[in-house]
């Protein structure tokens, strides 16, 4: 489990790290909402992936009809905490809606960025 | 018991937003679920990289579940959100946002599953080539999110869209009709874009030295398999901001519903056709790369045989808009 640690350090700190640039560029051009948005989603987002990687010895070494259920019982579980971020833009206008739903795919997109990044990278060396 | 439009309305965001979740949650709740029996597998038949495939496990989980919290958000939207004006267009329109947000993320849910699963199975054969592995599955699965991104921007036109202009009958249908094109329309390439990253997770571990040609077979398979998900959009596109004359005939509302329902249901074979088309081409090129162009040209005539349903059904949702 030590590795689902470190995986779950790296894309966490990223996705807070360039929540918080991001954020305070907009809190310098004065869009203040998107700012706590990107943040409070993002904040949300990390703690989504940590509860994710935690139930997964749960989900290992069973059958598929257990494995099933274990499943959607996390997925509820889960999206009943995704829930409150979407509330809270939808009913506070401190928090810009958009900037929220960005900020809850944000570990989703450090994945893809990393991995993208890292294809480039490699293309480029290749060429040289 | 009588209903009123006031009635209505909160009863429609409860129904709308339980359709989205509650379809929305099918599609991850199954590919997470095969994607950890697969891990299984990998795990059994490789003890000794078992963080790694734990590792490969959690992010095309990751990756599957934005389907379904894609589905979180509309849900939420319906429930919170205040909808100035109180007609019967409303009603239809938080139902058909519901049901396109609903529909639409089981297939990107299973497809994004079954590419994690067939990345776990290969680093199980390949250890060595854990990065190409993976990059092809986060990329492959991300694709097969775009179905359920169709459908996200669907439901989003449809409750940010003011329709107060427009005349309650046919709207009403035409609304609930774009919720089931775009919803319907984008499970069949959702699942076989899942099908078509999945070879070339595979396609990747059994031949690194193809993991290349497979991206790029893999990009056109998917490419063309996603066709019916954008005729779905396209119609539902159509039934949103098309001007429809007023009438109190239930005959031409019934077109555009029908319009909606033929794309959306006539789109589900053809993508999934399509994907398997692509899943075989993909692998066999993973194993024979010296005929890449032949398996190329087989691969996108049988998807062109399989994608002549979905342009069937997108005629015929033509002619029920513009000529019945």
């Amino acid at each position: 489990m030590e590795g689902i640690r470190q995986t779950q350090k790296k894309y966490g700190s990223a996705a807070l790290s360039f929540a918080i640039i991001t954020g305070f560029i907009f809190y310098l051009v004065g869009l203040v909402p998107i700012c706590k948005g990107l943040i409070l989603g993002t904040l949300f987002s990390i703690l989504n992936f940590v509860l994710m990687g935690e139930t997964l010895p749960m989900r290992i070494d069973r059958s598929k009809r257990s494995v099933f259920v274990i499943a959607l019982g996390s997925i509820f579980f889960r999206y009943l905490l995704m829930a409150i971020p979407i509330v809270m833009a939808i009913r506070y206008e401190q928090y810009d809606l958009f900037a929220v739903i960005i900020g809850i795919f944000m570990v989703q997109l450090m994945l893809l960025a990393d991995h993208l990044l890292k294809f480039f990278k490699d293309r480029i060396k290749y060429k040289n | 018991m009588e209903f009123y439009l006031q009635d209505w309305v909160p009863m429609a965001s409860y129904i709308g937003a339980g359709l989205a979740m509650g379809f929305g949650a099918i599609g991850s709740a199954v590919g997470e679920g095969y994607t950890a029996s697969e891990a299984t597998v990998a795990i059994s038949r490789n003890p000794k990289i078992s963080d790694d495939i734990l590792k490969m496990m959690l992010m095309g989980q990751a990756v599957a579940e934005s389907a379904s919290i894609f589905g979180l958000v509309i849900a939420m939207m319906l429930l919170f959100s205040k909808f100035p004006h109180q007609t019967w267009i409303t009603v239809s329109v938080l139902l058909a946002s519901g049901i396109s947000m609903g529909l639409g993320a089981i297939g990107s849910g299973i497809g994004s599953g079954i590419t994690a699963g067939s990345a776990c199975k290969g680093l199980a054969r390949q250890p060595g080539f854990k990065d190409s592995i993976q990059m092809n599955m986060l990329v492959g699965s991300s694709v097969a999110q775009t179905p359920a991104i169709f459908s996200l921007v669907t439901s989003l036109i449809l409750i940010f869209s003011d329709f107060s202009s427009h005349p309650v009958s046919p709207t009403w249908a035409a609304i609930l009709g774009a919720g089931f094109a775009a919803g319907f329309g984008a499970v069949g390439s959702g699942l076989g874009d899942g099908l078509v990253a999945g070879a070339a997770c595979e396609g990747a571990a059994r031949q690194p030295l193809a993991a290349k040609t497979t991206l790029s077979t893999m990009f056109l398979g998917m490419a063309v398999t996603e066709t019916t998900a954008i005729y779905g959009l396209l119609v539902s596109f159509i039934l949103i901001f098309r001007e429809v004359p007023a009438t109190d005939a239930l005959a031409p509302a019934m077109a555009l519903l029908a319009a909606g329902l033929c794309m959306g249901i006539g789109a589900i074979g053809p993508g999934i056709g399509e994907g398997f088309t692509a899943r075989s081409a993909v692998t066999w090129i993973a194993r024979n790369e010296n005929h890449t162009a032949d398996i190329t040209r087989v691969m996108l005539v049988g998807q062109a045989v399989s994608e002549s349903t979905g342009i069937y059904s997108l005629v015929i949702a033509l002619v029920l808009i513009f000529v019945v």
